[in-house]
């Protein structure tokens, strides 16, 4: 057991703190959109820099970086207050979904825009039929020629109002079995057939969207994975959504304990034994979370894939924030609800952390049945 | 980074495992509680394979190895759920190995070592402990009063056998005053301490969890086997998701015990903290996966609920860890703030 980072980890780690430090980008702008394009030129920053997917093969333009140093960049880029880079769906998700499905015109084609942020992706999986259910979902896709005509509906897409691409999941055989009749798309966004519809989150902000697709067109060379294997090739994306998701956000969560911490501390609150002991019960979650992300890291470097036990921190961390948000609004006063501060929005923000991913109770079902081999509920 | 056993530590693992499956199966426990005596053939086998010594410096006559090793131990004992001086003792060691003066290190850890003079730790007010595990066995009790310890002979002190809730381990109240201080680092003795405590209840969790697993696997009711109903399949992932952070804590305890003691109190904290509140829910939980039979003195579970009670009490409770990891984590934010 060694938990500290190894000569080269370290180097790896030095580098890129001086480097941020020197290009650190400063605070984002408020409003969804200035946001947005505030953490697609820091992504491009980071690019021109080579960091913007460090763990990709250097044949596709990253560093190779073992999976150790990419969770450093994670908790450097969290530790450094910097913003996460705008195509953060095409670079944990779809990189790696193409890495492994794609052929290679598809991998020279798509992933280095991917990483420069030329091409921004969205994930179109879930439909209003199908969510927990997603291999039930309706969309339709029938062959015209060379090319497959899409209709159907999506909805929950985060980021589609900005993406060019999107990983599209639709039914091609609706004889098979719910499983087998499905078929991943490579989508163009820019087309007439799809209509982006933003919706309102609880936050008020318009993050996701719904779309609509008429006989949206997509050529037959943007299969992924090959027809009828939809549902495997999604598998990939969502082991990656888990696995690679909460391990970023879990440093985001550290990063705002700590706000919390030095604020409570500041105003005096810590001394309030109530107080000093919900937060220790917090910093707890929030260092086991930490430590599980990357026992699984070293799992996942010895067996390969990560496995089904990713679906284990994505709940720790969607828990664990939720609770820290709820605990800091109530610590903090009823101020902290007020427009002059983040942690009302914060609070808002962290209810989707269960929803988002794969629901808790989805996780659950996945853990029960996958990890302890219980029996499947008919 | 990796955060896994080595090859050697992985074969401690397994050969305890199974020579614990053996010699400390869920009938010699029952024996031993309701006989409230230990089987002392156990505790001899373990002496005789060096377990009491695992990590006590090899010129006191241990093997030299280190608190991840030991916590290793620990945690297939609990698994176990061994009846034996085991633990306390070894809590002992580490106390005078790690907070003791040579000479009190050269009187006391070699029998420690050997398992033939055994020590504990009693967790003191005003000079009285009210609940001790293995006292009145020992040679030496290890008495923590505030930041101080004093090592007490086993004959200076008064030592009232106590029954508790938990048959499987002996426990007693100890009086005592005056005695030898400690001079060392008695925080960071205690810290190694927590963690190999901590790793009694991981392997407690794991354990239960295992049990409330395959009868949900087995047991049906409405024609179906309970564990498809997600009431008890959410119940076991639950289990499942305390003992496995439980688990990481520990075994980041271990590691900075042996590691990087700039970060043995935080660790330590949190694992005692993490492992208490797993070994507490996941037996409970477990005791309901079974039903009825769960409440009764003849299934299994029972046994781990109770010793998961007396452990998670042991050396503090978890508000006292809590409001360690905050006290700490503030302290080391107004550092780096102030640098
Ligand atoms: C912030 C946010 C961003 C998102 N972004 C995207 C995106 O970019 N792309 C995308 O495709 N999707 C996205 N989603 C959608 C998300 O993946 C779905 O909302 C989620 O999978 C749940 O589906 P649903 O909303 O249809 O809820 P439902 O599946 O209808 O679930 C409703 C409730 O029933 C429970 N439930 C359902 N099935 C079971 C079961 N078998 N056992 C126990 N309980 C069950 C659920 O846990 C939930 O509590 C996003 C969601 C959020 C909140």
């Amino acid at each position: 057991m060694d938990l500290t980072f190894n000569e080269s980890e370290s180097a790896f780690r030095d580098e890129l703190r001086a480097w941020i430090k020197a290009n650190h980008p400063g605070e984002e702008p408020a409003g969804e959109d200035e946001g947005y394009a505030f953490r697609r030129d820091w992504q491009r920053q980071l690019y021109e820099a080579g960091w913007a997917a460090v763990h990709w093969p250097t044949e596709f333009g990253g560093r190779d970086a073992s999976l150790v140093e990419a969770a450093i960049f994670n908790e450097e880029l969290a530790r450094a207050r910097a913003p996460f880079p705008a195509n953060v769906l095409g670079l944990l998700l779809a990189g790696p979904t193409l890495m492994i499905w794609g052929d290679e015109e598809q991998k020279q084609r798509y992933l280095d825009p991917i990483m420069s942020g030329d091409e921004i992706w969205c994930q179109g999986f879930s439909e209003p039929e199908a969510g927990s259910d997603l291999a039930s979902l309706k969309s339709k896709a029938v062959r015209d020629g060379d090319d497959w005509l899409i209709t159907g509906q999506k909805v929950w897409t985060s980021g589609a109002q900005y993406s060019k691409w999107c990983m599209f999941v639709a039914r091609t055989d609706f004889d098979a079995p719910k499983h087998k009749g499905l078929t991943y798309f490579i989508l163009d966004m820019e087309q007439e057939g799809v209509e982006i519809r933003p919706l309102r989150q609880i936050t008020g902000d318009p993050e996701f969207n719904e779309i609509f697709l008429e006989n949206a067109r997509v050529p037959n060379a943007n299969v992924l994975g090959g027809e009828g294997n939809g549902w495997t090739v999604a598998l990939t994306t969502l082991m990656n959504e888990r696995a690679g998701l909460a391990f970023g956000l879990q440093v985001g969560m550290t990063v705002a304990l700590d706000e919390l911490t030095e604020q409570l501390a500041a105003s005096g609150k810590l001394d309030d034994p109530m107080i000093a002991d919900e937060l220790g019960a917090l910093r707890i979650k929030c260092e086991i979370l930490r430590l599980t992300a990357y026992r699984g890291l070293t799992a996942t470097m010895k067996y390969g894939q990560p496995g089904p036990e990713g679906s284990l921190t994505k709940w720790m961390w969607s828990q664990g924030n939720q609770e820290l948000m709820q605990f800091a609004t109530k610590a903090l006063g009823p101020q902290a609800l007020t427009g002059s501060s983040t942690w009302g929005r914060a609070m808002l923000r962290s209810r989707g952390n269960s929803i988002e991913g794969g629901t808790t109770e989805v996780l659950k079902n996945i853990i029960a049945e996958r990890v302890l081999g219980l029996p499947r509920k008919k | 980074m990796n955060f896994d056993f080595t090859e050697d530590q992985h074969e401690i693992k397994r050969t305890a495992r199974e020579l614990l499956a053996k010699r400390s199966g869920i009938e010699q426990i029952r024996e031993a509680a309701e006989g409230e005596a230990y089987d002392e053939s156990l505790f001899t086998e373990l002496r005789e394979l060096g377990w009491t010594g695992i990590a006590i410096d090899e010129q006191y006559g241990g093997a030299g190895l280190g608190v991840v090793e030991l916590m290793i131990l620990s945690e297939e004992l609990g698994y176990a759920l061994a009846a034996s001086p085991f633990l306390p003792n070894a809590l002992g060691g580490l106390m005078i190995e790690h907070a003791g003066s040579d000479e009190q290190r050269a009187k006391w850890l070699p029998g420690i070592a050997s398992g033939e003079a055994t020590a504990t730790v009693a967790f003191a007010s005003d000079g009285t402990a009210e609940v001790v595990a293995d006292a009145d066995g020992a040679a030496v009790i290890v008495l923590i009063d505030g930041e101080e310890a004093t090592l007490i002979a086993r004959e200076d002190a008064e030592v009232e056998p106590l029954i508790t809730i938990d048959p499987t381990r002996r426990y007693a109240r100890v009086s005592a005053s005056g005695g030898e201080p400690l001079p060392g680092d008695v925080a960071g003795a205690l810290a190694r301490a927590e963690v190999a405590l901590s790793a009694e209840m991981v392997g407690i969790a794991q354990r239960t969890q295992e049990m409330g697993v395959e009868y949900a696997k087995e047991r049906k009711q409405f024609d179906t086997p309970i564990g498809a109903f997600q009431a008890i399949s959410h119940r076991c992932a639950q289990m499942l998701f305390d003992t496995e952070g439980a688990r990481s804590a520990t075994y980041f305890g271990g590691w900075a015990a042996d590691a990087d003691e700039s970060q043995l109190a935080f660790a330590a904290a949190i694992a005692k903290a993490a492992a208490s509140e797993a070994a507490l829910s996941v037996t409970a939980s477990s005791i309901q996966v079974h039903g009825g039979i769960g409440f009764t003195w003849e299934a299994d579970v029972h046994w781990f609920f109770k010793r998961a009670q007396l452990d998670a009490a042991m050396l503090g409770g978890i508000g006292k860890q809590r409001a360690r990891v905050t006290q700490l984590t503030a302290a080391s934010l107004a550092t780096a703030g102030g640098a």
